[in-house]
């Protein structure tokens, strides 16, 4: 029985074309090598065994003028709406972005209407049942001059599969930070595509924690395509075990006095695995952009192992473009400072390596939420 | 009793395989004041850095003890808890981790539970007045991005809020301008004046003598090249003073 996602947004067509882009589109990460750990392409996904609308998704928002709710409702009951923003911001183009596109169901949509300030989180759970297949899709859809404070949530999944998306279009003058903090079981898997497009003057602010999952790979674009936009990007992980996690970020900055600040603080202690690559992308008429990227990596053991790649492209020749990277274990004169005061070895370290994650943390909204990264990334240290 | 005090008997310690201290003998008794004075790498850092215990200095020989127990057997926590305490010449910023959430994990791993959270801040407030710090301080990162003297005074702080048995003050006058150097030397009068401090001994490390117009040293050591070259009264620094370590070096052959 076709739903109303079938009959307004996704056609039996255009799910079976969106497989087809997913089957011909490589991954961008085919192969394996020092900077590629993983070949995505060879995950040997058996989509035979794929459909929509498994796990569910809770929605709280306690906002009253902004619309939350599941993509079958929003569909059903907010279609033009919806349609403003589901697939316009390029997600489907990419490999995952694609496979999610194709099993789309489970999702959430939250819009805001115009000159609206909706400061409270608007909270998005997806509770992955245990060893299915899973197509997370949120939709953001915030016009001008609005705010809005988007939580996104993975939990539970052992032994899932995920494959999720989150779309993002801010229009004029908004403002969006949307937060999305992964703690699924550590056998889990989880591939995540998110896309946004920031309209003149508007910023859009992403926050992202990969803590759980097997494996976690990650794409994440901002597209500029007017001036005065602002992106920021704040990314943590922290593999631990045999965790391994992937992330892509990319900028692009197509047009002038566009500004974007990506902050990367990432972790990595028993035999974790970790590699990032930030691109920023200024274009030859972006004159007048400013782009900064840091990237800050911490091996706490000698088995763990962080790549950094930060890699700016610039066409440009009246720009600011910064970008700064370290890897590097523990200070070790840092450590005796507070074992001098009393506190043992393992709390100097753990505080230490805590302490590391605040910049990041500090992006994040409600300090009900940076509490529960904390207390998370405290019991990785254990 | 006659094992009280921080008791160090022949102590060679090396850093990365140089043998820095050559036996140092010294006591620093409760409640008394030792100035240990000597020229830049005579090794008195590498002797606070021993007792305390950190990692890339390696005692050789000897033996340290703190009212009877043996120092050099614990780590350095240990040894904090047992009540040493350093206040360091050059503190490490530990940007994330704020002063207030420093302060009182501290004073609970040296004293645990021994004060309500609301004592403790009653008390850290009272301390700070008396040190000429702003409130705002506490929600600093740690020595991220302080000043000679911010740091210097954070110190002191520490001194104040753990109240150590012992205190080692490694060259806390170093780059202090002259008000600051008086609040360091009222930060270690009150100390001594309140209860909690009133038994507790002192080593002040330092280059030049001018700290001690501000705490008045009870014994000055010379030390040069990892030894103790010479024991004396306050007349000792003003000799220092007058004629530099020269005098001294000469008298003991040492050829610097």
């Amino acid at each position: 029985m076709p739903s109303a996602l079938e009959d307004r947004l996704l056609s039996g067509n255009a799910r079976a074309a969106a497989r087809e882009r997913y089957e011909s589109t490589p991954s961008g990460r085919e192969r394996t090598g020092r900077y590629w750990k993983i070949d995505l392409d060879a995950l040997s996904l058996d989509l035979t065994a794929f459909g929509p609308d498994a796990g569910a998704v809770t929605i709280e928002n306690s906002n009253p003028r902004a619309i939350a709710c599941d993509l079958h409702t929003a569909a059903a009951e907010h279609g033009p709406l919806l349609a403003r923003a589901f697939g316009t911001t390029g997600a489907a183009q990419t490999k995952f972005g694609a496979l999610t596109t194709a099993f789309a169901g489970l999702g959430a949509f939250v819009y805001i209407p115009a000159d609206a300030a909706c400061d409270d989180p608007i909270v998005v759970t997806y509770d992955i049942p245990a060893a299915s297949n899973v197509f997370p899709y949120t939709v953001v859809l915030v016009e001008r001059g609005s705010r809005a404070t988007i939580v996104e949530r993975f939990e539970g999944g052992g032994g899932a599969f995920v494959c999720a998306a989150a779309e993002i279009v801010a229009e004029e003058n908004a403002a969006v930070t949307f937060a999305s903090v992964q703690g699924l079981a550590e056998d889990a898997r989880i591939l995540t595509t998110r896309t946004s497009r920031p309209g003149r003057n508007a910023t859009i602010a992403w926050a992202t924690a990969d803590l759980g999952s097997a494996l976690s790979a990650g794409e994440l674009i901002v597209a500029i395509e007017h001036p005065g936009a602002h992106a920021d990007i704040a990314t943590l992980f922290f593999p631990r075990g045999n965790q391994h996690v992937d992330i892509v970020s990319t900028i692009e900055h197509r047009v002038g006095n566009s500004t974007s600040e990506t902050l990367v603080k990432s972790a990595a202690t028993d035999r974790g695995q970790a590699r990032y690559l930030g691109n920023i992308r200024i274009a030859a008429n972006a004159q007048g952009s400013d782009a900064s990227l840091r990237d800050d990596a911490l091996l706490l053991s000698k088995n763990a192992h962080i790549d950094s790649v930060p890699a700016l492209e610039i066409a440009a020749n009246d720009v600011k473009a910064f970008h700064g990277a370290t890897v590097g274990a523990l200070d070790q004169n840092s450590i005796f400072y507070i074992e001098s005061r009393g506190i043992p070895r393992n709390d100097a370290e753990r505080m230490i390596a805590l302490a590391f994650f605040e910049p990041a943390l500090d992006r994040f909204p409600t300090e009900k939420l940076r509490q529960d990264l904390r207390t998370a990334l405290a019991a990785k240290l254990q | 009793m006659s094992d009280q005090g921080l008791r160090i008997h022949n102590l060679h310690a090396n850093v990365a395989g140089n043998e820095i201290l050559k036996g140092i003998d010294l006591t620093v008794e409760p409640g008394k004041v030792h100035a240990l004075m000597g020229p830049n790498g005579s090794g008195k850092s590498t002797l606070a850095f021993s007792l305390t215990g950190h990692p890339a200095y390696q005692v050789t020989q000897g033996s340290a003890t703190l009212d009877g127990e043996d120092i050099l057997a614990l780590p350095a926590d240990k040894r904090a808890r047992a009540g040493l305490f350093l206040s360091f010449q050059y503190p490490a910023a530990i940007p994330g981790v704020k002063v207030a959430n420093f302060l009182h994990a501290a004073r609970q791993a040296v004293r645990p539970g021994d004060l309500t959270p609301s004592k403790f801040r009653a008390m850290l407030f009272e301390k700070m007045e008396l040190l000429g710090m702003d409130p705002a301080f506490m929600g600093r990162y740690l020595n991220d991005g302080f000043s000679g003297g911010e740091k210097k005074r954070l110190e002191m702080l520490q001194l104040a809020v753990l109240a150590p048995k012992y205190a080692i003050l490694d060259e806390t006058d170093s780059g202090l301008d002259i008000d600051a150097l008086k609040d360091v030397g009222e930060s270690v009068a009150a100390l001594r004046a309140s209860e909690e401090g009133q038994k507790a001994g002192f080593l002040i490390i330092t280059h030049y003598p001018r700290i001690l117009q501000h705490i008045t040293a009870d014994v000055v050591h010379i030390m040069i090249d990892g030894r103790i070259a010479k024991t004396g009264g306050a007349e000792l620094a003003n000799l220092i003073e007058r004629e530099g370590y020269d005098a001294i070096r000469e008298e003991h052959g040492v050829i610097a």
